[in-house]
């Protein structure tokens, strides 16, 4: 868990250049992120840990062009997302990027199945139904494809979640605390589940937890405290 | 107490936090207008009665054949009741060797209590208004007496067998009326000169009006403790009753302010309504949290009302303060159309506006406050843990019952707040399922639909619920306006029928029928109009079906009057211009002993179609048979009558022509010459009469114009509530789609579209929904004729989608140029 994980390669998939993230509140600024440096190549699997309020979840949102940093950059596939507008930010994510929140993030109104097929819409493939259906089938959701998130347990809806990361078949997966909000036996399903579909389609994942077993299962691994990388 | 101090604690950390700028805005908007309408009703609605009080020229008025008790005048003196008396006959005068006559009026010091005199004393002097009548010694005529008779101001008029200097050419009366006393040219002098005249003697044909005024309690304790003193060539008059042109306009624009207070009412309601469910929505996490920390349901209850009551204090208070100044504002834009001592606003309606903030916010609030009771505590655990829906019934019911009760206590009128009540229900399920249905066909439409427009008709589609309540708040926004504006255009387009441009403003009676092409050519002549004629007949009704009509007639009534003095009896081939049969047939094959009767008077003899009237002509009975009823439009101020005959009944008996013609100002010297070309005619001016009347009704459309700009302002408050209310969820989804790769093009096509259709499905609605009620309201409230009007149909629609769709686009554009991470936290 030092800097010597971070690869040197100049393909890299990811980089991060003295990042930094600062919020001005009424009693002053705020430093969440300071001088982050790294560098992800395709394939890895990175698990940034660190202790609640150390600045995990906005370094994730940094690197998926979610959130823009105050000083630095990220490079993905080498655009710089600073450089880009939201929406060209929305088409990279689009093309590259899968997500998987700690809350799901469903659209209540959507059944599982239209949840699924939101992403592959989004850039207009014509066979959006049955690559969705056939990927909840293999989340085990394939009796479910009708039902809205309010129909599913909480196991169910990460699950669809997943679906919907993997569907685009991502070359970067980012989970922000993907077993957060489910118990002990669930959340290490859902863990299997992410680990297996990340196998499959070889894709880089970023993972962002406090639970350092789970970070073991990772390649390598980042601490973040008090916005510092150690 | 303490949990007063707990729920302020909270309250002042929910608005430090920004929680509660929304509600607090709303409250303030609806307050604000709720306070402003409440206030600007109450002083125009005081300021339109004390304006139309001056057409009796008193708030009450006694007339009398006779002299009215001491015991009267004592108790009027007894309530504090100010007092004045005029005093009216005919009186021909004669000067320089001239006839002519008069309507001489006799008026007391005090006269008059209400309204002002005007006078001028050359042909180009300006107008001096004059507080009360002629000093002793002194008459004010009307220009034409002095044509008539050749005379000049400061000479000497006699009249009777007193001598009185001419000091003033009277220009305006407020009580002048349109009766023979009233109409023929006036000449007014002081009561203490009266009796030198030695005109007034036993069995002179003499009318008094005793006057009253003073404070509306005082004048309703009067009027109940005079009724049972009064004899029966005693009447009571107010401006309701006894000007039915002035009383009937003066009701309706009651009516429209009390249509365009419930209108603020309801929109406040909704808004209110809106607002807070957001607000309960954000709450339900503190209302799980305290279940966690050991708080009882009641206690929960306890804390969130008191938050909502000190909320409504605080909001009501400064929309109260802003309602002040916004109708003290608009009265100042209205100063140089309204009279110009404007009725001072009553307490009650400040504290009024005051109470009904927090009693809407009350009935709007408790029943998603007692949701907030019944969160269960694992909602801390599972966010996505709905609490159980409070009882429909009660909401609506909560809701209903409180707007009923505000709004009988804006009107005072229960049929008004049953017809609003009712259709208001019946609105409200038809709208529910309309939405309902037009919402469920639509779904099987979306798998055809290209993503953008599956998108944001999905939406609407499966949050199904939200998007009913979102229909529902649009259609009655909508609603509400096109309701203000139609009754509006339909008021002020009644009254302009009610008096066009260069309508009739002077009678002409006892024309002999061999008078009739000549006097009709000196008209044409003079007016360049065609003027119309109807014969005369004096005739008495005097019994229906063989019964005496006495039996029929209830003290006091129309039918009274009808009967006790000659009517004038006609016959016309054609059904009148301003009259509408309302049963029966216009002569068809009888036409021998067939008679057309007036609606009003027949209900009020109870005379049916088919029965068999006798009426007395000289010495002659004869009976003729109702063959139809008919409406009459009395306020048009023009000939009407209550009997008419079919040609070939009445012209056997000695009978006169009536005619009437308009005549402008400049012309008025040829009433001269027809009188003296026709002795025998008796001329009547309404002119002055019918511009009176005008001045008011220009007042009133231009009130009425205002408060439909108030209800619309109103409505826009309830439309930007309920976009507010709803941005929270689809900036989450937004958000989400973002994350997923959408770009800022696809989600405002898809915003647009969704809040388009909601536009347009709330549109659709609300133009049924304002039809109907305007039907309902015009049949049973305002008695004006509907008619639909087509452009507004396709107009409400497509303008709401548009709008809305606008109000949307706009609300959420944020989205789109905010980073998702950003919206996702904030939420």
């Amino acid at each position: 868990m030092t800097r010597s994980h971070i690869s040197e390669t100049p393909t890299s998939l990811i980089e991060v250049r003295q990042l930094g993230k600062t919020v001005n509140t009424a009693t002053g600024p705020i430093h969440i992120l300071t001088d982050i440096n790294l560098r992800i190549n395709a394939g890895e699997s990175l698990a940034i840990i660190g202790t609640s309020g150390s600045g995990k979840s906005t370094l994730l949102g940094l690197l998926a062009g979610l959130d823009l940093p105050s000083q630095g950059e990220v490079f993905i596939q080498q655009h710089a997302l600073t450089t880009m507008d939201e929406d060209a930010r929305a088409e990279l994510r689009n093309q590259l990027i899968g997500f998987v929140f700690q809350a799901f993030q469903l659209l209540p109104g959507l059944t599982a199945l239209e949840n699924v097929m939101l992403p592959l819409e989004l850039s207009h493939r014509a066979d959006a139904e049955v690559v969705a259906a056939a990927l909840l089938q293999r989340v085990g959701l394939g009796n479910r494809l009708t039902h809205t998130p309010k129909q599913l347990s909480g196991g169910e809806q990460q699950r669809v979640a997943l679906a919907r990361a993997f569907v685009t078949q991502p070359r970067i997966l980012f989970a922000d605390e993907p077993t957060g909000n489910l118990d002990r036996k669930t959340g290490a399903h859902i863990i299997d589940l992410l680990f297996e579909l990340n196998a499959e389609q070889q894709t880089t994942l970023i993972l962002v937890t406090h639970d350092v077993q789970l970070a073991q299962r990772c390649q390598h691994t980042i601490t973040l405290e008090g916005g510092c990388m150690l | 107490m303490k949990a007063l101090a707990l729920a302020f604690k909270l309250l002042f950390r929910d608005y430090r936090s920004g929680e509660l700028s929304l509600l607090f805005l709303a409250l303030i908007i609806a307050v604000t207008s709720v306070t402003a309408i409440s206030l600007l009703a109450d002083r125009l609605q005081q300021t339109m009665v004390t304006q139309a009080a001056e057409f009796l020229a008193a708030d009450l008025v006694v007339n009398s054949t006779t002299p009215i008790s001491a015991d009267i005048v004592q108790m009027a003196t007894g309530l504090n009741l100010q007092q004045a008396q005029s005093i009216e006959f005919t009186s021909v005068i004669m000067e320089n060797e001239q006839l002519l006559l008069a309507g001489v009026k006799a008026v007391s010091n005090n006269y008059p209590l209400r309204g002002q005199l005007k006078t001028s004393l050359s042909d180009y002097a300006t107008e001096q208004i004059q507080a009360h009548g002629p000093e002793r010694n002194t008459v004010w005529v009307e220009k034409r007496i002095l044509s008539a008779l050749n005379l000049k101001l400061g000479e000497q008029l006699r009249i009777g067998e007193k001598a009185l200097t001419i000091s003033h050419v009277l220009t305006y009366e407020p009580d002048k009326r349109g009766d023979l006393y009233s109409l023929s040219p006036r000449a007014m002098l002081n009561t203490e000169d009266l009796a030198a005249t030695q005109v007034i003697q036993p069995g002179s044909h003499i009318h008094y009006f005793w006057q009253f005024a003073g404070a509306p309690e005082a004048l309703a304790q009067f009027k109940q403790q005079l009724k049972p003193l009064l004899n029966p060539s005693q009447k009571l008059m107010d401006i309701h009753e006894d000007r039915p042109e002035i009383g009937g306009a003066l009701q309706r624009a009651e009516r429209y302010l009390g249509l365009s207070s419930i209108v603020i009412v309801l929109i406040a309601g909704v808004t209110i309504a809106m607002s807070t469910r957001r607000y309960s929505e954000r709450h339900l996490d503190t209302a799980a949290l305290l279940r966690c920390l050991g708080s009882t349901q009641a206690q929960i209850l306890t804390l969130f009302t008191w938050q909502i009551i000190l909320l409504g204090v605080l909001a009501s208070s400064v929309g109260c303060g802003l309602g002040w100044l916004l109708q003290d504002f608009l009265l100042h834009l209205l100063a140089s159309l309204l009279p110009q001592k404007i009725a001072a606003p009553s307490l009650l309606s400040i504290v009024f506006g005051l109470l009904m903030g927090i009693i809407i916010l009350l009935g709007f609030a408790l029943p998603p406050l007692l949701q907030l009771r019944k969160v269960s505590a694992l909602r801390v655990l599972r966010r996505d843990l709905e609490p159980l829906p409070a009882s429909a019934w009660l909401v609506y019911g909560l809701a209903i019952s409180l707007l009923s009760v505000l709004i009988w206590q804006y009107t005072h009128d229960l049929r008004m707040t049953a017809t609003i009540g009712l259709s208001g229900v019946a609105g409200f399920v038809l709208l529910y399922a309309l939405a309902y249905g037009l919402l469920t066909l639509l779904k099987p439409l979306l798998p055809k639909l290209s993503l953008a427009w599956r998108l944001s008709l999905q939406n609407l589609v499966q949050e199904r619920s939200t998007s009913i309540s979102q229909i529902l708040a649009f259609s009655m926004a909508l609603m509400v306006m096109q309701l203000s504006y139609t009754v509006k255009s339909d008021l002020i387009d009644n009254w302009q029928q009610q008096l066009p441009v260069q309508a009739p403003n002077h009678f002409a009676l006892n024309i002999f029928p061999e008078q009739v092409h000549s006097v009709e050519q000196d008209i044409q002549l003079a007016t360049q109009g065609n003027s119309h004629f109807y014969p005369i007949v004096r005739g008495r009704l005097t019994a229906i079906n063989d019964v005496a009509v006495q039996r029929y007639v209830t003290k006091d009534s129309q039918g009274q009057q009808a009967t006790e003095r000659d009517l004038s009896l006609t016959w016309s081939e054609s059904l009148p211009p301003d009259n509408t049969l309302v049963s029966g047939n216009w002569w068809q094959d009888k036409r021998e002993g067939v008679v057309s009767v007036e609606q009003k008077l027949a209900e009020n003899l109870g005379i049916k179609m088919g029965d068999r009237l006798t009426f007395t002509v000289g010495s002659e009975q004869f009976t003729a048979q109702v063959s139809s009823l008919r409406q009459v439009h009395w306020e048009t101020m023009q000939p009407n009558f209550y009997m008419i005959f079919a040609p070939g009944n009445l012209e056997r008996f000695a009978h006169t022509f009536l005619t009437s013609f308009y005549l402008a100002p400049a012309q008025k010297a040829f009433l001269n010459t027809l009188v003296k070309n026709y002795p025998s005619i008796t001329v009547l001016e309404v002119d002055q009469i019918l511009a009176q009347l005008k001045t008011i009704l220009t007042q009133l459309t231009t009130t009425i114009n205002y408060l439909f700009s108030l209800g619309v302002l109103a409505g826009f408050t309830v439309l930007f509530a309920a976009i507010t209310a709803s941005l929270d969820q689809r900036k989450h989804k937004s958000a989400i789609m973002r994350t997923l790769g959408a770009n800022s093009r696809l989600l405002n096509t898809i915003h647009c579209i969704e809040f388009a259709g909601l536009g347009l499905i709330s549109g659709i609605l609300a133009v049924c929904l304002a039809e109907s009620v305007t039907w309902v309201l015009y049949h049973f409230v305002m008695h004006l004729e509907y008619h639909s009007r087509v452009l507004l149909w396709v107009l409400i629609p497509l303008s709401a989608s548009g709008v809305i769709a606008a109000a949307g686009y706009f609300g959420l554009l944020k989205v789109s140029q905010t980073t998702p991470m950003q919206i996702l936290r904030s939420l």
